[in-house]
C-alpha cells in the first residue's frame, strides 16, 4: 500500500471523487459505512490512513454530501438498527428508485422548448444555476427540442439581497431575524419569522411568513427589508400540507381586488396613457386603480408629478402630498437636510 | 474553495446527465453530444475521458476493470465518437431537486402571462410533470400572474410574420410622435414589457415601453432589418454620449433599486450607511420622475439644474393639490 500524500491525492480531481462517491452510494443495497467510504472510495482512498487519524478527511467527507444533496440526489443516512447514534455503524446510500426520474414522465418537444425559455426568465442569483441545471437534466433525456421560442427574452429581477438567504432558510425550515421598515416609521423593527414562502406579485417579491412572538401569519415587501438577514440556528417543522406559495399569491389578489383608488390624469400625458392601461375603470380623465399596497401606490403615482392628482382614500392623498414635500425639501436650496 | 465545490458540483452535475444520454443513443459523435448539451466539445471529451476510467470499488474494493465504465476507446479516439461498451451504476436520468423544480414552475408561471399560452392546461399539466419528476416537494416559490398589454398578442404577432408595425408613441418629455418601427424582439422585466426594434425615422435600434404605445396598427411591408444583422445589448437600457451624469446619494442598502441606472463608477461610501453615485439618465425629465417616485429614499446632489427640475416637478404636483383645495 503507497504511502497517502499530498501528490496523489492531488490527482483525483473533486468532481471524480463526488462522481465515484455518487456510483458507489448507488450500487450499494445495504449502504456503506463511513470507513467503508473512505478507505475504498477513489479520491478518499488514496488519503486515507488505517492507522486513523482521518478528520480532515472526514470533514471532507460531510461537506461532500452536502454538494451531492445540493443537487437533489437522495443521500440517505441508515442508523444501525441495534445501535442507533453510533455514527461509526451509520451506513449511506442513495436509493435507485428515487434517484432515477420515473419511467413514465416524458416531454414533447414543444415542452422542452418551453421549459428551456423558462429557465432564462432568471438570469442571476441561484434561480438561475438552478434552471441552468434542471435544463440539463431534461437534456440528459435526449429529447430533441422544438426550434427555440423565438422574439421573446422574458426576465424577472430580483433586486433585494435579502432573497437568497430567505430562499436558503425556506428551504432548511430556519427561523430569520431581519430589520424591517414600515412605512410612515422612522425606525426599523426587527422581527423573527419561520418563512413559509417567496411570492412575486404585481412585479413585487413579498414573504409570507409565520411570525414567531406575534404567533401569526405575516406578509413582507422584500423591498422594507433594511440591512442583513440573520439566519438562526433554529428550526421549526413545516406545516405538513404545502400550497402556501399559492395560498400567499391568493390572499393578495384578494387585497388588490377589495382596495381602489380614484384620480384623475392629465389628457396626453405619460400617467394618462399607461395608468388608462391598468385602470379597472376609465370615466373622462378619471381612473379608478386597485393595489395591494398603499405607500408603493403612493411612489409610483408621485413619479408621475402634475400628471396625477389624487382623488381617493383620503390617505393615499396624504401619502402622495408629503412625498412631493419631501422632495421639493430636499432638493430646493443649497443643503440637504439630511447634512444635518 | 466555495468557487471550486460550486464548479465540481456543476461538473458532477453534467456527468450524471451525460452517462444516460450517451447510453440511449449507443452512437453519438463529440460535436453532436456538445451540440445537444449547448457546451464545448472539449467539455465532452474530458467528461468522457473521467467517465471511462470510473466505476465502483467493487467486490474486491480496488476497481477492477469489471467494475468500471468502459467505452470503444478506438472509436473515440479515431473518429471523435462515443460508444459507451459497459455502464456500472446509472443508466437513467437524475431527478430534478426541489429547488431546480421550483425554479422551472415559478419560470413557468411568469410565462403563463405570454398571449400563446392561452391554453392552461397545457402548462398545469408541465408544472406537475416537474413536481413529480423532483425529490422534494418543489419549494414555495411563486410569480403570480398579471394581466399584460394588449398589445402584446398583436406584436408578437408581427414579429413572427416580419411585419413592420405604426404606433404613437409617447416619449417621457410627453410628446406623442408617430413611429414606424421593424420589431424584432420583446423583452420584460418582471411587470413591465418592452419591445427592441429598428425605428425608421431614428435610422437606430431603439427600446419602447408597450404601455407608452397607443394606436398600435401592423402593415403589409416586410421588414427591411432582422435581429441577426443588428446588433442589440442583453441591457435594455444602453448608456449614449448624450446621457447626463447625476449624482445622487442614497442609503447603501437603496442602491438595487436604481441599478438599472448605475455607471461603471463604484459607489462611495460615506457616513452613516449612505453613498453616492453616478446616475445615467437619458434627460433630466426621465430623471424627475425616476426621484420623485423615490421620495425620501434617493436624493440628487449636483448638477444643480437637475435639482432644480425634480423640486418644480414635485412642486408642480403640489400646486395641483393647492388649487383643487381654493376651488
Amino acid at each position: 500500500m503507497p504511502e497517502p500524500t499530498e501528490a496523489a491525492a492531488q490527482r483525483v480531481a473533486v468532481e471524480e471523487r463526488l462522481f465515484s462517491l455518487v456510483l458507489a452510494l448507488l450500487a450499494t443495497e445495504q449502504g456503506l459505512t463511513k470507513a467503508e467510504i473512505l478507505s475504498t472510495v477513489q479520491g478518499y482512498r488514496q488519503r486515507y490512513s488505517s492507522s486513523g487519524g482521518n478528520a480532515t478527511l472526514e470533514r471532507q467527507f460531510e461537506r461532500d454530501k452536502d454538494d451531492i444533496r445540493e443537487l437533489g440526489i437522495p443521500l440517505e443516512t441508515v442508523e444501525a438498527p441495534g445501535d442507533p447514534g453510533n455514527n461509526q455503524l451509520t451506513r449511506y446510500r442513495i436509493p435507485k428508485g428515487e434517484y432515477d426520474l420515473p419511467k413514465e414522465l416524458t416531454f414533447s418537444p414543444a415542452e422542452i422548448a418551453m421549459l428551456s425559455l423558462a429557465a432564462t426568465v432568471w438570469r442571476q442569483g441561484s434561480l438561475s444555476g438552478e434552471s441552468r441545471r434542471a435544463i440539463l437534466k431534461l437534456r440528459s433525456l435526449g429529447i430533441e427540442s422544438d426550434e427555440p421560442v423565438i422574439g421573446y427574452a422574458p426576465r424577472v429581477q430580483i433586486r433585494e439581497s435579502s432573497f437568497e438567504p430567505l430562499r436558503q432558510a425556506l428551504e432548511h425550515h430556519h427561523v430569520v431575524e431581519f430589520s424591517y421598515l414600515k412605512p410612515g416609521e422612522s425606525t426599523a423593527k426587527t422581527r423573527t419569522v419561520a418563512p413559509l414562502a417567496l411570492v412575486q406579485h404585481h412585479g413585487r417579491w413579498h414573504l409570507s411568513a409565520h411570525d414567531l412572538p406575534v404567533d401569526e401569519g405575516r406578509t413582507f415587501l422584500l423591498s422594507r427589508i433594511v440591512g442583513p438577514v440573520k439566519t438562526t440556528k433554529r428550526t421549526w417543522t413545516p406545516p405538513e400540507a404545502g400550497g402556501h406559495a399559492e395560498r400567499s399569491l391568493n390572499a393578495l389578489d384578494a387585497l388588490w381586488e377589495s382596495q381602489r383608488a380614484i384620480i384623475r390624469v392629465q389628457p396626453g400625458t405619460d400617467a394618462a396613457t399607461r395608468l388608462a392601461k391598468r385602470a379597472s375603470a376609465v370615466d373622462d380623465g378619471t381612473l379608478e386603480l386597485h393595489y395591494t399596497d398603499l405607500d408603493v401606490l403612493a411612489d409610483e403615482l408621485a413619479a408621475f408629478g402634475p400628471e396625477v392628482l389624487v382623488e381617493s382614500p383620503q390617505r393615499l392623498v396624504d401619502a402622495v402630498i408629503s412625498r412631493h414635500v419631501k422632495t421639493v425639501r430636499r432638493h430646493r436650496g443649497g443643503t440637504g437636510e439630511n447634512r444635518g | 474553495m466555495a468557487n471550486d465545490g460550486l464548479h465540481a458540483r456543476d461538473k458532477l452535475a453534467f456527468l450524471l446527465a451525460l452517462v444516460p444520454y450517451l447510453m440511449d443513443h449507443g452512437h453519438v459523435t463529440v460535436v453532436d453530444a456538445a451540440r445537444h448539451f449547448g457546451v464545448d466539445e472539449e467539455q465532452i471529451r474530458e467528461s468522457v475521458r473521467l467517465i471511462a476510467v470510473s466505476g465502483v470499488p467493487g467486490e474486491t474494493s480496488s476497481y477492477q476493470h469489471e467494475d468500471l465504465f468502459d467505452i470503444d476507446w478506438d472509436s473515440f479516439e479515431e473518429n471523435d465518437e462515443i460508444v459507451i461498451t459497459h455502464l456500472v451504476a446509472i443508466d437513467d436520468s437524475p431527478r430534478f431537486s426541489a429547488r431546480e423544480a421550483a425554479a422551472l414552475i415559478a419560470g413557468l408561471q411568469y410565462l403563463s402571462s405570454l398571449p400563446e399560452q392561452a391554453d392552461r392546461d397545457v402548462l398545469g399539466s408541465l408544472m406537475s410533470k416537474l413536481a413529480r419528476g423532483s425529490t422534494g416537494r418543489p419549494s414555495e416559490v411563486a410569480v403570480g400572474s398579471s394581466s399584460v398589454d394588449t398589445a402584446l398578442a398583436q406584436i408578437r404577432d408581427s414579429v413572427a410574420a416580419g411585419h413592420r408595425i405604426e404606433f404613437d408613441y409617447l416619449n417621457s418629455r410627453g410628446e406623442s410622435e408617430k413611429r414606424t418601427v421593424d420589431p424584432l424582439r420583446i423583452q420584460s422585466l418582471d411587470q413591465d414589457w418592452y419591445l427592441r426594434g429598428w425605428d425608421h425615422s431614428r435610422q437606430a435600434v431603439r427600446t419602447f415601453r408597450l404601455d407608452r404605445m397607443s394606436t398600435l396598427t401592423t402593415t403589409d411591408e416586410p421588414i427591411s432589418r432582422h435581429a441577426a444583422e443588428v446588433p442589440m445589448s442583453e441591457s435594455l437600457f444602453e448608456s449614449s454620449e448624450t446621457d447626463l451624469e447625476v449624482v445622487v446619494e442614497l442609503p447603501d442598502d437603496a442602491i438595487a433599486m436604481i441599478a438599472d441606472y448605475l455607471t461603471t463608477d463604484a459607489p462611495v461610501r460615506g457616513r452613516n450607511g449612505r453613498s453616492r453615485v453616478t446616475l445615467h439618465v437619458a434627460h433630466d425629465h426621465g430623471l424627475k420622475r425616476l426621484i420623485a417616485g423615490l421620495s425620501g429614499v434617493v436624493t440628487v446632489i449636483s448638477p444643480d439644474t437637475a435639482k432644480t427640475r425634480v423640486a418644480d416637478w414635485a412642486q408642480a404636483a403640489l400646486d395641483r393639490y393647492a388649487e383643487r383645495t381654493d376651488r
